[in-house]
């Protein structure tokens, strides 16, 4: 098909005549801000043309133009400038800084650029210098606070954490809420890997289910530094024209270009990082039972501990001083006549986390060239190459944290082996029952993956005739990811099956191409001008995983599929494609009135052939009062905008077929997986409705831009979803789940104080939003994700009427006034025996999503020096201390220390009288000491702490600028950063960002719940940048 | 024509006519839509024979067989259940599921292909599937099963379930005497590990599922004991004809490993019962000790065989040397990887019927009849089949109980107390012997032996002696039993009580006693 697709282009290029082209000179000049800084990488256009130049490092330009034609100057965050061509041979321009402008140049989907007043929808870009600045090596991380509307959420503080993107919330109740990421126009895979391609998850007490684990996700592969700007399309009008995959919003990557003058550019940054995880446990009771001078169990509902027990603080002792270290160097430039430029670029990171053992290595090669190869054709090819190699550890019961804290403090965790080199165990408990001493566990257990990555995007724009251009991409987006995931044979996770190996080979080959023709505005009447666009894509995307789980190791240390005894292959393929046909059109009424309609066809494969061509349209306005009506303009510059998109979205591939798979009962033979046919299987749409309006005073320097949208999705497909036995099967995909979601998002951008010497910025974000599920299919009474079913009995459960952020579990139970019901015998609560909401009168169920969040960067400019923080502020959601109940069941959690005083629990009893006028009141007294399931059948939901608030400085940086010539450089500067400083909440947990399984989950994921993760460290980076 | 517009021309056409192929990737290509008809078979075969020992972990509590040991009493050691728990209901997903649409498909192809030996394999399966269902859980859904498109499913009565068990087993009969079309045993030896294709062992196995289901009608007014007896007859004439399914325990997730051996710890912490042991060591049968016991049950670290009783929490006032050992017979949770006795090995076999099984129900039945003479060699048969069987047993993965020799056997038999003379036998030495030969595999039928003897139901009101000899219920019953014993198992939670409460209400499933009450084929 690609071949077609190459085919077609050839064709047309060869129809197109090279046109002649009139008499030009050179023009020449300075670009400056207006603190008279010269601006480099400004780009000059002629109006109405493709021809285009930008200015160097010096402020410099050329270009070739006629007399009489218009030149534009165009920088993003400031007021475009335009000069006509006359006489002169040099023009010379200062760009104003402005905090809000209609007239700011954006790009939009499809890699086209407009004006800000022409867009009827919200969108919000983050220049590429912020994002690296942020000293984050997965750039996701980089985006909390800085877009109204986007929240990410890191998996934990591991190097090379996965991290999840959702902007505008959750919509969606089991598939993936992540956007489309667009780097140049194609998109970028940002799997994280999901262990059910693993061969151990074939088989329950083997799986990992994606819980105690955690793979990168992949679009961290993308050097930060390579990013020009980021823009983030926010509703489904971005999936108008970005197609299926952008139904959750896109994220949309521009990276950076040679330039003329450009030279070397070298920077580095050293990070020293320190953990905030210092949890408190009580050292006052001592180990339940001994037997012969051996513990039991790791349960400390015993004695209390002797007068001059010794204790170690095993847990300081073990978590290092994280060491990270940058290395960026680059080389831009361009020929003399501005017909190729270039940029080289490689990037070096090493990372070593704060747990031992943990690491995130990456390396990355870049090469981008453009070139005019014919007046009427350009070329742009890039080619990115990212090699990266992430030890991670485990998190939950196998994980260190757990871990460090469950081992006896009476007991020096360092000695975690036996004289004779084997494990040291401490108590009587079979090794698959004993928790790992957690030296031993970083030592002996790995999570390995190594990933090769190549990313190739060609550029071709044709520009033969006066009235458009044609435009096409051909993308390659290959990787081979490597994993090597251990459970040594003598640890809790691996002694079982003495030793667990799995490898898995991850081959994903995705090619994209996009042929785009663009007409140019084209004036109809004096006032009124239309333009457009039509397009075709195509994308195959496909993933080969070779996956095998040897077990039974012949050697206990030799850590080898070879050295194996019993092994399961496992082949997983899967394969994707889809074909589209897009087009816009927008009608341009005097400069303040624009309409925008587009449509899109999807042809995708996941959906039977009967349904699998779907349309979906929208339109958008945006009306610029500001220039209708003179008189408001004199105060203030403004527009309103209104849209109205909807989208389709497809299934995941295979989804509505029964298949068969391979047995590993005896004898092996076939017999039906899970999944039931579903053969009505249609895709969900989605309908979103958006107003906004932006709004700019005192000549631009304060601007706020606000959006309230909603969004109503319909036929959602919902995943595995269980039904009864009888009909054959156990899980099914099925449409018929439906959300609502409505939200408001406000940005506030200032820049109060510009002087020569001085100058302050603001931007400040607010969000706040809410999805609730209006439907589920065949009204099942609740749908949730397995994998979230990780701690105890809470799951990420969703019921008509409940936010998707949801929680649900076997709480306890409750009269009609909301009273516990409790036993009459043991004078303890009674526990659900169904997974129930937790709403009782007028108390709401649960929710993770935050009522509001606030995100605030300040900048501030003193002559070479620069200072600027960023504030993340969230207001509500709940958040689930798994870890705490954990050690509370334990004896060991700060609470359990009043055990020995007796209580009544305040709740009524279960005696058939309880939902009466009168019920009994209870009085039995409870001795948690002596009734150890006080607290060992403690229901989850007193863990679930309820509206989790924040103030964390994510971002805080001072910068020097040096002065000329120093070490023989250009330019040079150095910076001191904080990197997560500062963290206030009443969370009582490590840290409330977490998330209990992986970004590979879908629907609303493990987010907010914490169990046995280490949070985000604490940094302090330093380091220089220069220019040659 | 230009040669330019030409390309461009060919390219539009090509671009359109490709698409639809080119879109036609969703055919799985990780595992096939349909395989050939004997690959469905192993996964099935499988199952039959495994599941029930899931499920046995449970019911062989409530027969006491074995008990959990904890820190207090076990739900199922009191009569009860788990609460939003699959916990008894493994053959309720294997029939539906492992089977269910696999079994479909594979009795479609086998009568497509005239394959009427695999088709009568098919029926014997199916036939299986709704007798242990309606055993366990009383009304089951029959007619509406299997069909996908359904959100709800109403439940058949027993009597339904009864009716279609004995319509498949004749037909399986009928098939399996057939040999015109395509019946052809090497072609179902692929993928039959039981039998190795045999039709006439399958057509034994299919008699002596009839003989095992009209037996179950001893309390009803229809019950024909001549009939079971004429069954057993056509069935199994030897240990040979066993039922027995092999684990090659080469599979990395322990799928192909026997369910009791101690690599898939499923019972390591079970001990055996003071009921069972009873049986065993003389106090039942006259001060007679069992040859079998010491290659069946586990002694403790002291030597001495004991049993525990479920009315008392954990192991009681047992010192540590006095606790029993597990059943692998080892200490604590210790033997990974040591040898193992009876079927308790990681390899051993697992029947899905035997002989000995066979000779106990003909044994029963005669005696029901008033035919002493054919009862009395049914049930020495029944007991030197089982010796065989455990010796046999023991050999399957090289275990460590030495054989029973056949002096052991034959003083055994010899005793009186165990083998009395023709005309003094009595129900009681029959289902007691029986529950011995069918201890810790047979739990299925264990339970509806004990639920058609009503537990405690006595042989005469003379003797006062109990048809099982020293069961009694639990003391302390779970508290939703309202002072009932266990008669069903719940029908599985995860699929019926969340999904298909629609279905359930309308058989009184959603009583919190609801597994106290009677089965339709143990009433009168």
């Amino acid at each position: 098909m690609t071949k077609r697709a190459v085919t077609l282009l050839v064709g047309i290029l060869l129809v197109a005549a090279p046109c002649a082209f009139a008499q030009q000179k050179t023009i020449t000049g300075t670009v400056t801000s207006e603190q008279g800084a010269p601006l480099a990488g400004v780009s000059v256009l002629i109006k109405g043309k493709t021809t285009s130049s930008a200015t160097n490092r010096t402020g410099n330009y050329s270009i070739r133009a006629d007399v009489g034609q218009v030149l534009q100057f165009r920088f993003i965050g400031t007021a475009p400038e335009q000069r006509t061509v006359g006489a002169e041979d040099v023009i010379d321009v200062q760009l104003r800084r402005v905090a809000m402008s209609l007239d700011a140049v954006v790009v939009t989907a499809l890699g086209q650029t407009t004006t800000q007043r022409a867009l009827g929808y919200a969108q919000q870009t983050v220049q590429g210098p912020e994002i690296a600045q942020t000293q984050r090596e997965n750039f996701v991380n980089a985006l909390q606070g800085r877009i109204a509307g986007v929240d990410v959420t890191s998996t934990s503080g591991v190097p090379g954490a996965s991290s999840s993107i959702t902007i505008r919330g959750v919509s969606e109740i089991s598939s993936s809420n992540q956007p489309l990421i667009i780097v140049d126009g194609l998109p970028m895979d940002n799997r994280t890997l999901n262990t059910g391609l693993l061969a151990s998850d074939a088989n329950s007490n083997t799986a990992l289910s994606n819980r105690g684990i955690d793979f990168t996700n992949r679009a961290a592969d993308l050097n930060p530094d390579d990013i020009e700007t980021l823009t983030v399309l926010k509703g489904p009008e971005a999936a108008a024209l970005y197609g299926i995959d952008a139904a959750s919003g896109a994220i949309v990557i521009t990276t950076k270009r040679g330039q003329a003058g450009g030279g070397w550019r070298y920077s580095n940054s050293f990070r020293i990082e320190a953990t905030r995880a210092k949890p408190q446990l009580q050292r006052v009771y001592g180990p339940t039972t001994e037997t012969g001078g051996v513990l039991d169990s790791l349960q400390y509902f015993g004695s209390p501990f002797p007068a001059g027990t010794v204790f170690y603080d095993n847990i300081d002792g073990f978590l290092r001083r994280g060491f990270t270290q940058s290395h960026d160097l680059s080389f831009s430039g361009a020929t003399p006549d501005g017909k190729i430029n270039y940029r080289l670029g490689t990037a070096l990171d090493r990372q070593e986390g704060v747990v031992p053992n943990s690491g995130y290595d990456r390396t990355n090669v870049t090469g981008r060239s453009q070139a005019q190869i014919t007046p009427w054709l350009n070329t742009d090819l890039s080619m990115a190459f990212t090699y990266d190699n992430n030890d991670q550890v485990y998190k939950g019961t196998l994980g260190p944290l757990l871990d460090l804290m469950l081992w006896p403090q009476t007991d020096n965790a360092k000695d975690y082996l036996t004289p004779l080199g084997a494990r040291r165990q401490v108590t009587g408990q079979a090794a698959s029952t004993e928790l790992d001493n957690p030296y031993f566990n970083v030592a002996k257990n790995k999570i390995n993956a190594k990933t090769n990555r190549i990313m190739v995007n060609l550029g071709l724009l044709a520009t033969p005739f006066s009235w458009g251009s044609l435009k096409t991409n051909l993308g390659v987006d290959s990787y081979t990811n490597q994993n090597l995931i251990l459970r040594d044979p003598a640890s809790v996770a691996g002694a079982a099956n003495n030793g667990v190996l799995d490898q898995a080979d991850v081959i994903t080959r995705n090619l994209n191409a996009q042929t785009v023709l663009s007409f140019n505005p084209h004036s109809v009447t004096h006032d009124i001008s239309i333009s457009g666009l039509l397009g075709h894509a195509i994308s195959d995307n496909k993933t080969t995983t070779d996956a095998m789980v040897g077990t039974g190791f012949v050697d206990p240390n030799f850590v080898s599929m070879n050295n194996t005894s019993l092994r399961t292959p496992r082949a997983t393929l899967e394969q994707r494609r889809v074909v589209s046909l897009f087009g816009q059109g927008v009608i341009d009424y005097k400069n303040f009135w624009y309409l925008t309609v587009t449509g899109r066809n999807d042809w995708t494969s996941t959906i039977p052939v009967e349904r699998n061509s779907f349309f979906y349209p929208s339109i958008s306005t945006s009306f610029i009062f500001s220039d209708a009506f003179p008189a408001v303009g004199r105060f203030m510059t403004g527009k309103v905008r209104a849209a109205y998109a909807e989208v389709g979205k497809d299934a995941r591939p295979y989804a509505y077929r029964a298949a068969l798979e391979s047995k590993s009962t005896s004898f092996g033979g076939y017999g039906y997986g899970f999944w039931g046919p579903n053969p009505a299987l249609k895709p969900e749409f989605a309908k979103s409705w958006e107003l906004g309006a932006e709004v700019s005073f005192l000549n631009n320097r304060v601007g706020l831009d606000g959006t309230v949208y909603r969004k109503v999705t319909q036929d959602a497909i919902v995943n595995d979803v269980r039904g009864p036995y009888a009909t054959g099967f156990i899980l099914f995909n099925l449409n018929g789940g439906s959300t609502r979601s409505r939200g408001l998002e406000l940005t506030l951008r200032a820049t109060p104080i510009v002087q020569p010497a001085f100058s302050w910025d603001i931007a400040a974000n607010w969000f706040s939003a809410g999805q609730i599920v209006t439907g589920l299919p065949h009204a099942i009474p609740e749908s949730y994700v397995s994998d979230t079913w990780l701690y105890g009995n809470v799951r990420n459960g969703t019921q008509v009427g409940l936010s998707t952020m949801s929680l649900t579990g076997l709480f306890y139970l409750r009269n009609k006034d909301c009273k516990l019901l409790i036993d009459p015998t043991s004078g303890l609560p009674i526990r659900s025996s169904d997974f129930i909401d937790a709403a009782c009168g007028g108390r709401p169920g649960y929710d993770r999503q935050p009522d509001f969040t606030i995100g605030i960067t300040n900048t501030f400019r003193y002559k070479r020096f620069t200072l600027d923080f960023l504030v993340d502020i969230r207001k509500g959601g709940d958040v689930f201390d798994a870890t705490d109940h954990y050690l509370t069941t334990h004896g060991l959690s700060m609470m359990t220390l009043d055990r020995d005083q007796p209580r009544v629990i305040d709740g009524v009893l279960r005696d058939g009288k309880e939902n009466s006028a009168n019920p009994t009141v209870n009085t039995i007294v409870v001795v948690p000491s002596v009734q150890r399931a006080y607290y060992t059948n403690m229901s989850e939901e007193l863990f679930i702490e309820r509206d989790i608030n924040w103030l964390r400085l994510r971002d805080v940086q001072l910068s020097c600028a040096l002065p000329q010539g120093f070490l023989g450089s250009r330019n040079a500067s150095v910076f001191v950063k904080g990197t997560d400083l500062l963290l206030i909440t009443n969370y009582t947990g490590l840290d409330p960002i977490v998330n209990g399984n992986s970004a590979a989950v879908g629907g609303s994921g493990g987010v907010a719940i914490d169990f046995g993760n280490f949070p985000m460290p604490a940094g302090v980076n330093f380091g220089i940048r220069m220019d040659f | 024509m230009n040669r330019r517009p030409a390309a461009l021309l060919m390219s539009l056409v090509m671009l359109a006519s490709g698409c639809t192929d080119w879109l036609d990737v969703n055919t799985n290509p990780n595992g096939p839509q349909t395989v050939a008809s004997y690959v469905y078979l192993p996964p099935m075969l499988h199952w039959m024979v495994t599941a029930p020992q899931y499920d046995g972990r449970f019911v062989g509590r409530y027969t006491q067989e074995w008990t959990l040991p904890g820190t207090s009493l076990s739900t199922w050691d009191r009569m009860g259940y788990d609460a939003a728990s699959d916990n008894g209901a493994e053959q309720w997903r294997d029939v539906y599921w492992s089977l269910g649409q696999g079994l479909i498909d594979m009795t479609s192809k086998a009568t497509a292909d005239q394959r009427w030996d695999l088709l009568g394999v098919g029926l014997i399966l199916k036939a299986w599937g709704w007798q242990v269902l309606t055993d366990l859980h009383g009304e089951i859904i029959i007619k509406e099963a299997f069909d996908a498109s359904r959100t709800s499913f109403d439940y058949d009565t027993q009597e339904y379930a009864y009716q279609e068990v004995q319509r498949l087993l004749d037909s399986a009969i009928v098939l399996l005497r057939r040999r015109d079309g395509a019946v052809d045993s090497t072609y179902v030896l692929k993928g039959d590990h039981i039998y190795s294709g045999s039709r006439s062992k399958w057509l034994k196995l299919a008699w002596g599922m009839k003989a095992r289901m009209l037996n179950h009608f001893s309390n009803k007014a229809g019950y024909d004991p001549a009939a079971v007896m004429a069954a057993v007859d056509s069935s199994f004439t030897s240990n040979a004809d066993d039922a027995l399914l092999a684990y090659p325990a080469t599979s990395t997730d322990f799928q192909d490993f026997n369910f009791w051996g101690r690599s898939r710890n499923n019972i390591t912490n079970y001990r055996q019962t003071r009921f069972v042991l009873g049986l065993m060591n003389g106090t039942q049968f006259g001060g007679v000790v069992d040859p079998r016991m010491s290659r069946m049950l586990s002694p403790s670290p002291d030597g001495q065989y004991r049993g525990l009783d479920p009315n008392v929490v954990g192991f009681g006032a047992l010192t540590t040397t006095q606790r029993p050992n597990n059943f692998f017979g080892y200490s604590g949770t210790s033997g990974l990887g040591l040898p193992a006795r009876y079927i308790f090995s990681d390899r051993s076999k697992i029947p899905m019927m035997t002989y000995a099984e066979l000779q106990f129900i003909k044994a029963e039945a005669a005696l029901r009849a008033g035919n002493a003479a054919a009862s009395w060699t049914a049930y020495r048969n029944g007991i030197t089949a089982h010796f065989d069987f455990v010796n046999a047993r023991n050999r399957d993965d090289n275990q460590s109980p030495l054989p029973i020799t056949a002096a052991e056997r034959d003083s055994f038999l010899a005793n009186p107390a165990i083998v009395p003379p023709v005309g003094s036998l009595t129900l009681s030495h029959i289902m007691s012997q029986k529950f011995i030969a069918l201890w810790g595999w047979g739990h299925n039928e264990l339970w509806m032996d004990m639920r058609r003897y009503h537990y405690t139901d006595l042989v005469d009101t003379v003797s006062r002696l109990q048809v099982f000899r020293g069961f009694a219920p639990p003391t302390n019953l779970f508290p939703d039993n309202g002072g009932f014993v266990a008669q069903r198992i719940r029908p599985r939670y995860n699929s019926e009580y969340v999904w298909n409460k629609a279905g359930l209400a309308p058989i009184g499933a959603l009583a919190l006693g609801y597994h106290t009450t009677p089965l339709w084929i143990t009433q009168p």
